[in-house]
């Protein structure tokens, strides 16, 4: 038989009834949007732990007990201690890190983007600037700043962007006019929304001489991380807490991993609701076709014919809902995040192709259901009683 | 009994409805022979359809025995193929599939064959020739007037090549101008390609253009002289004119 013209009836038939169409499809494309955008927010996250996991950055990070290692800001640590920390069996090198929050007033706006806001916070971090691969850093778009007391500074990705800034300009902190003489992107997107200085230079002009607000430790290749973390632990007690990068990894892994469950129970929800939907226009379309179907069977169509084209046809209601919802989501995605932060899009969305899968998934699955039973009914109408129907 | 020559062998056949409640065929006994053109005629409600459903394998018989085309329909298991090789129907009602153009509705019976897209294309443009269509094949068939409509039908019919035509009342819906038409098509047809025509009709003007006249009453056939009906006929319109 031939092939081609069974699947374009199987394509042309499900449009046959426009209104009941989009209806259905509309209901299913939102399910599996929702299950895009949820993907690819989980995914963007993801892929942000993975890059503070990265090779040649710090393994462990030494915080003041009490305070949390990605907020903590001011002085709190010596900064002395960050060369005992390095004398530790294991430790190759370590940094201390200070950290505080700028404000920028004089935001340059334009008209074209949708940079048009007040005054912003942002975390300004001092550092040592030959130790910024031990933040992740390897590379500067430009050149990196000066630890010889010049007022220059490099940006995040993300920060100037949403500032509107490029090496050579600058920019106004704590009272100093910094030039700007870099950018980096580290694929985090907490690093990618900070700037870094040199730790002398934010030591002065904050009052925390002497002081810092973090450790970063990296460690021997040969040596145990978790080992090590523990060590410095000991030799702090009641002082320091020590953290290791994978412990930070795996405990965001943990909130996306209820991100992950909302979006399957989101997906299973699709599939009751979607399914229901799915019969319910199938059922229909079969009922009003019952005279049709009678004539297919009287021209000699088996059964299973029958059974496959309806099928088929629930199957493209559900796929073509598959890629409207697909676009949905990934335009929703962008829309609603730049809406929700002023400061633009912080989490870069990632469609993976495993969220492809799942939404394609989803909707075959949802075509299957809500097509088996209308399909079963309609390949098993008695043909005499089908062609008597009005 | 010769297989070589009979096409349609039924015996003492039974068919009910509502748990008996409706003997629907009540003991039909029929012999057709290959290439024969036989018309049913007999009140509303006599069983005519549900004779010529039995013939084309639509549904199944309660008692007695019904062989077509060497098969016997009491045993056989999936009557699909056979509809398909055998039979081609035309129904009072054009039933044409509307969102298909006027080829694909003929091209449907050949799916379940195994002719490639071009042969298929090809078969259903000869016939559409053949009933006078072929410039209409790619129109809707909402588009088309009742007579055109039931000639694409007649098309379906023949599309297979099958070897009994059943056409349950074929211009019961058209006007007789149109019905004539259709009638002559498929004399026409039944001539050219030698296929058994079974033909039920309420008209005995039109019965009277077959081999053969089968009376069905209460689900029984007496089978009628033509000449007999002939006359009466022209009594009956002579009466009415008068
Ligand atoms: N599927 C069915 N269920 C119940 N009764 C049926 C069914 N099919 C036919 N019948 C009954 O069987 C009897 C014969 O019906 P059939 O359709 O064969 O009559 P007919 O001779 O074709 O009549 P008409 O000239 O009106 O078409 C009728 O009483 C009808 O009501
Ligand atoms: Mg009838």
């Amino acid at each position: 038989m031939n092939v081609m013209s069974f699947l374009s009836l199987i394509i042309k038939n499900p449009f046959r009834n426009r209104t009941r169409a989009s209806l259905a499809i509309v209901g299913i494309a939102i399910g599996i949007a929702t299950i895009v955008a949820l993907g690819m927010v989980t995914g963007g996250l993801q892929a942000s732990t993975q890059s503070t996991l990265k090779a040649g950055a710090a393994e462990i990070s030494v915080a003041k007990i009490g305070s949390n290692t990605f907020g903590s800001s001011g002085g709190t640590i010596d900064e002395s201690v960050a060369i005992d920390i390095k004398n530790i069996s294991g430790v190759k090198d370590t940094a201390g890190i200070l950290r505080a929050t700028a404000n920028v007033t004089s935001v340059t706006t334009t008209s074209s983007s949708s940079s048009n806001f007040g005054p912003m916070g942002f975390s300004v971090s001092g550092i040592d600037s030959t130790k910024l691969s031990l933040v992740g850093i390897d590379s500067v778009n430009g050149t990196s700043f000066s630890n010889e007391g010049l007022n220059e500074i490099i940006l995040g990705k993300s920060l100037a962007q949403n500032l509107n800034k490029t090496v050579g300009d600058s920019i106004n902190l704590f009272g100093t006019d910094f030039k700007i003489t870099g950018t980096y992107e580290t694929g985090s997107f907490i690093q990618d929304m900070g700037a870094f200085i040199s730790l002398s230079k934010l030591q002065n002009l904050t009052s925390n001489q002497n002081k810092v607000s973090t450790i970063v430790v990296k460690v021997n290749d040969n040596a145990n991380v978790t080992q090590v973390s523990q060590t410095i632990q000991n030799t702090y007690p009641n002082d320091l807490s020590a953290t290791t990068a994978a412990d930070q990894a795996n405990r965001i892994n943990q909130s996306l991993g209820v991100i992950n469950t909302a979006s399957w129970a989101i997906s299973l929800l699709a599939i009751i609701i979607g399914g229901i939907g799915v019969i319910n226009t199938m059922i229909m379309s079969v009922f009003e076709r019952t005279r049709e179907i009678g004539v297919l069977k009287a021209v000699g169509w088996k059964s299973s014919r029958i059974l496959a084209m309806i099928l088929g046809e629930s199957i493209v209601l559900t796929l073509v809902a598959a890629v409207i919802g697909i676009i949905l989501g990934v335009v929703g995605v962008e829309i609603i995040l730049n809406l929700l932060s002023s400061t633009g899009s912080v989490i870069k969305p990632v469609l993976s192709l495993d969220t492809l899968l799942r939404a394609f998934g989803v909707a075959l699955l949802v075509g299957v259901i809500g097509g088996l039973y209308p399909a079963y009914r309609a390949s098993k109408l008695a043909p005499t009683e089908a062609l008597r129907y009005e | 009994m010769n297989e070589e020559e009979n096409i349609i062998e039924i015996k003492d056949l039974k068919k009910s409805y509502d748990n008996g409640k409706i003997k629907a065929l009540n003991g039909i006994d029929l012999v057709v022979k290959k290439g024969e053109f036989i018309s049913i005629m007999g009140p509303s409600g006599s069983g005519k359809s549900t004779l010529l459903n039995m013939i084309g394998a639509l549904d199944r018989a309660d008692e007695g025995s019904i062989g077509v085309a060497g098969i016997d329909l009491m045993e056989s298991r999936d009557l699909s193929k056979f509809r398909s090789k055998e039979i081609g129907f035309v129904f009072q009602m054009h039933n044409l599939i509307p969102n298909l153009n006027v080829l694909e509705n003929v091209e449907i019976p050949m799916f379940e064959t195994s002719l490639s897209s071009k042969e298929m294309r090809r078969r259903a443009l000869e016939l559409l020739g053949a009933v006078g269509l072929a410039d209409r094949v790619d129109q809707n068939p909402t588009k088309l007037s009742g007579g055109e409509r039931q000639r694409v039908a007649i098309a379906r019919a023949l599309v297979n090549k099958p070897s009994i035509i059943l056409a349950d009342e074929p211009t019961g819906a058209l006007d007789s101008k149109t019905g004539d038409i259709i009638l002559k098509l498929l004399k026409d047809l039944h001539t050219k390609e030698q296929v058994t025509l079974v033909m039920v009709t309420h008209e005995p003007y039109v019965a009277q253009m077959a081999d053969r006249i089968l009376n069905v009453l209460d689900g029984k056939i007496n089978e009628q002289k033509k000449d007999e009906s002939d006359l009466s006929v022209i009594l009956k319109k002579f009466k009415q004119k008068a």
